[in-house]
């Protein structure tokens, strides 16, 4: 991955969580290392969930938009839309190119957008298909019908945060965000822009939660479904070294395979999938297994996927490894997983602090941190964090 | 020709972004499934012909919309592409990125042991995946409640699986992802997959878009005062609008080294991509067509040529008041006074939203094989805002050697691919037999 501009530094994170608005909450609630607890129905913001037992899923806490963006044009924008503008917004800040949402460093031309989103435009689908369904297609609402295209949350931020370098949406599922770094990497190598704001996001809605419901994974114990965006900028390293940028941390290598069943179930958690990605991502990186000193995996509480990715892990890096899950602390966010399990990734690599480790011990100042995600259909990514 | 031998010769010298020194991608398969075509072939014949894929709608009702027009593909059967199993996996989104896909690694005569190893990706783009099978679910839940959602047909949705129903269907296990950039998704692809290639993350990348016509995207355009009453005519005076399409195409990517090792043909030579966003608006082009402009001048840098070596465009055409301006503006802005064919085959195809630009990239390979530009049909008459040399009506034969195909979609994306004919250039050592 170390091409010839250097590896991609990260010079700026930003992060929507359970545990709330920014990433400093979200680093509290990894220090303290206890599950943010599942909201009372009465207190979805996302649905009217007053009619389900127990529902067994966490939001970002005092989600409020307007506090970055103002009250005006936010009427037609959907969730989703309204979690990545934010979390655009403020890594935009904390790298420095934005104060008060207006450009300081760098230009609209030079700074672009990669953002992984599994079911982003669900809640505005059920949204017009209720109108259709129940009045008539001719009563949806023209201004609400771009929300049910994949890629429209990820072009609300070009518009809003005025980013006119490439805007690339990714659909991968669990690993959507770890693939967007790989993509990022493509682009950044390419020339394509000078930072990337990359990340994911998704959002708590009716659909999403009936369709895990309706899986039995809500009953899995441990497993709790979640929301949440978080975004990093990364640049090139010598670009970011060369204009003095606070690097936060150093990605290093990306590795990404795909396993198909013996069998012809859609389902199909893959250990050797997830094992060929780290594999690739060591490689790429150019890190020995002995040198990883942890592991922010994707381990959910559904007992096939991380009896897979953990044994994927053992074999790979090795049985001892130090095994951090963030998704135990925050819930299953999906497409925006990878991406808060990068900020965890980050904030250890700075001297942060992890609560509860799922296995082994918490190392302070981990030298190689491997990130790793299991998507449900066979495919499985990693990412190297130095 | 000798003038752009060189320049493609310099250009690889002087390793200039996009054609860079680094691996050639050739296009050596394309697979297609349209309104006008299941295979290269009689999609090819239907381009040379100017027919029509548009039809009255038979996939749902259109009720009291006003609009019943659609390029669907009526005549496409999952079965004579798969077997039962992968079929029942999948929704029709994916029956046909499978069908593509099948047919174009068939014509590109590529092994499935070739197809095998993990230097083999699936990039695919699409707008709305399995929107038809989503509305079913919904439709079960929103009249019947939760108990009357088919719970097997849950993980059968999401944009996700396309990729991975392909890389399943030809045994490919290295990067499967799906690029979801609307109506630009199949040059994201496309792009996407080329530059796997040209910084050596992938040897083989099979690459395109599908998209499959349903209910509530047909709906929301006719809301969107954008759908045309019968016909798409793109640049015309008198255009109404688009007509919603369906389909998908696919591509074979190949890195020089490996369709050389495997004696492959290449029909084609992705050269380079242009990307930006216009940041304006989430339906419409930038009015001084700004970021459009900026991406195509990038596809011609990044290709190592200057804008006088193109010959033809592959227009977006949608048949919008607004698309069809912006994209005049990007042809003067571009091209400075020189008058490059452009056609639309959306006035055959109708508009395939994510498919588009895929099925007009298989289009590009037909005029670089051919040396035709497909027509524009049912142009009439000339539009003083939409000054530009339309292919009117007739295919027209021209030189074909580097052409551009332009898109525009959803959210200000705007992509650009650079294809040529697949040069000899015996400097770089190449053999005649790839590049014949």
């Amino acid at each position: 991955m170390r091409g010839a501009r250097g590896s991609m530094a990260v010079t700026g994170l930003s992060v929507l969580s359970a545990a709330g608005m920014g990433k400093d909450l979200f680093f509290a609630a990894l220090a303290l290392g206890a599950p943010t607890r599942p909201s009372p129905p009465k207190d979805l913001q996302a649905f009217d969930s007053a009619a389900y037992d127990a529902p067994n899923v966490v939001e970002v806490l005092g989600f409020d938009p307007t506090v970055l963006l103002g009250d005006k044009g936010l009427r037609t924008l959907d969730r989703i839309t309204k979690l990545l503008i934010v979390a655009a917004r403020m890594c935009l800040h904390d790298v420095g190119f934005k104060a008060n949402g207006q450009w300081q460093r760098s230009e609209p031309t030079k700074v672009g957008f990669v953002c992984s989103n599994a079911y982003g435009s669900l809640e505005a689908i059920t949204e017009l298909d209720r109108v259709a369904l129940l009045e008539d297609a001719r009563y949806i609402n023209p201004a609400k019908f771009p929300n049910t295209v994949s890629n429209s949350a990820a072009g609300y931020v070009s518009i809003w945060e005025d980013l006119r370098a490439l805007n690339v949406s990714v659909s991968n599922g669990n690993p959507g965000a770890l693939d967007a770094i790989g993509i990022a990497e493509v682009h950044l190598a390419s020339g394509r822009a000078d930072a990337l704001i990359t990340g994911g996001g998704e959002a708590m809605c009716e659909a999403l939660f009936l369709a895990f419901k309706k899986l039995g994974a809500l009953r899995s114990p441990g497993f709790c479904l979640g929301e949440g965006a978080a975004m990093v900028c990364l640049e090139p390293e010598l670009s970011a070294e060369s204009r003095g940028a606070t690097i936060l941390a150093r990605v290093t290598g990306y590795g990404t395979h795909f396993s198909a069943p013996k069998d012809d179930a859609l389902l199909h958690p893959s250990e050797e999938a997830m094992g060929a990605a780290i594999e690739q991502a060591l490689e790429s990186a150019d890190v020995a297994a002995k040198d990883v000193d942890l592991v922010v995996s994707g381990l959910s509480g559904l007992a096939p996927f991380d009896a897979a990715e953990l044994g994927a892990i053992h074999g790979s890096i090795g049985r001892t490894a130090n095994v951090f899950a963030p998704k135990k602390l925050v819930g299953e966010s999906l497409g925006a997983s990878g991406a808060l399990a990068v900020a965890a990734a980050v904030y250890a690599r700075n001297g942060g602090t992890l609560g509860r480790m799922e296995a082994g011990h918490a190392p302070s100042r981990p030298r190689h941190i491997v990130v790793t995600s299991l998507g449900y259909y066979g495919n499985a990514s990693a990412v190297v964090i130095s | 020709m000798t003038g752009l031998y060189t320049r493609v010769v310099q250009s690889y010298r002087q390793g200039s972004a996009g054609a860079t020194g680094s691996p050639r991608v050739f296009i050596t398969g394309v697979g297609v499934v349209s309104s006008i075509g299941i295979g290269k072939q009689a999609f090819y014949e239907s381009l040379r012909a100017g027919r029509t894929g548009l039809s009255k709608l038979g996939a749902f009702a259109a009720g009291d919309l006003g609009r019943d027009i659609a390029g669907e593909v009526k005549d496409f059967r999952a079965e004579d592409h798969m077997t039962h199993a992968e079929a029942r996996n999948a929704g029709r989104c994916a029956h046909m990125a499978v069908a593509a896909a099948r047919l174009a690694t068939k014509d590109a005569a590529i092994s499935d042991e070739a197809l095998g190893g993990t230097r083999v990706a699936v990039v695919m783009g699409t707008t709305m995946g399995e929107g038809a099978l989503l509305g079913d679910l919904e439709g079960a839940w929103i009249k019947s409640g939760e108990g009357a959602i088919n719970r097997a047909d849950i993980p059968r949705y999401g944009s996700t699986l396309l990729p991975i129903h392909v890389a399943r269907a030809l045994g490919v296990s290295g990067l499967v992802s799906t690029l979801p950039a609307a109506c630009a998704a199949g040059n994201y692809a496309i792009g996407f997959g080329a530059d796997l290639i040209r910084m050596g993350r992938a040897d083989v990348v099979v690459c395109g878009a599908a998209e499959l016509l349903q209910e509530l995207q047909f709906a929301g355009f006719v809301r969107l005062a954008a759908m045309a009453k019968e016909r798409c005519r793109p640049f015309d005076k008198n255009r109404e609008g688009l007509i919603l399409g369906e389909g998908a195409a696919v591509l074979v990517l190949e890195s020089e080294a490996h369709a050389v090792r495997r004696n492959a043909a290449a029909q084609a030579e992705v050269l380079g991509m242009g990307l930006t966003c216009d940041g304006y608006h989430i339906t419409r082009p930038h009015p001084d067509a700004a970021g459009s402009i900026e991406a195509m001048r990038q596809a011609i840098a990044r290709s190592g040529i200057t804008p006088d070596a193109v010959d033809f465009v592959n227009a977006h055409g949608t048949g919008t008041k607004a698309n069809d301006v912006a994209e005049t503006k990007v042809m003067h802005d571009v091209f400075r006074g020189r008058r490059v064919p452009i056609s639309s085959m959306k006035s055959m195809l109708g508009h395939c939203m994510g498919a588009a630009s895929a099925l007009e990239a298989a289009g590009c390979v037909f005029t670089l094989e051919t040396g035709v530009y497909p027509p524009t049909i049912g142009f009439e008459t000339p539009d003083p805002e939409c000054d530009v040399d339309v292919v009117a009506n007739v295919a027209r034969e021209g030189k074909a050697d580097i052409i551009l195909n332009n898109s525009l979609a959803f959210g200000g994306y705007n992509a650009v691919t650079c294809f040529s004919r697949p040069y000899k250039v015996p400097e770089l050592g190449l053999p005649a037999r790839v590049l014949s």
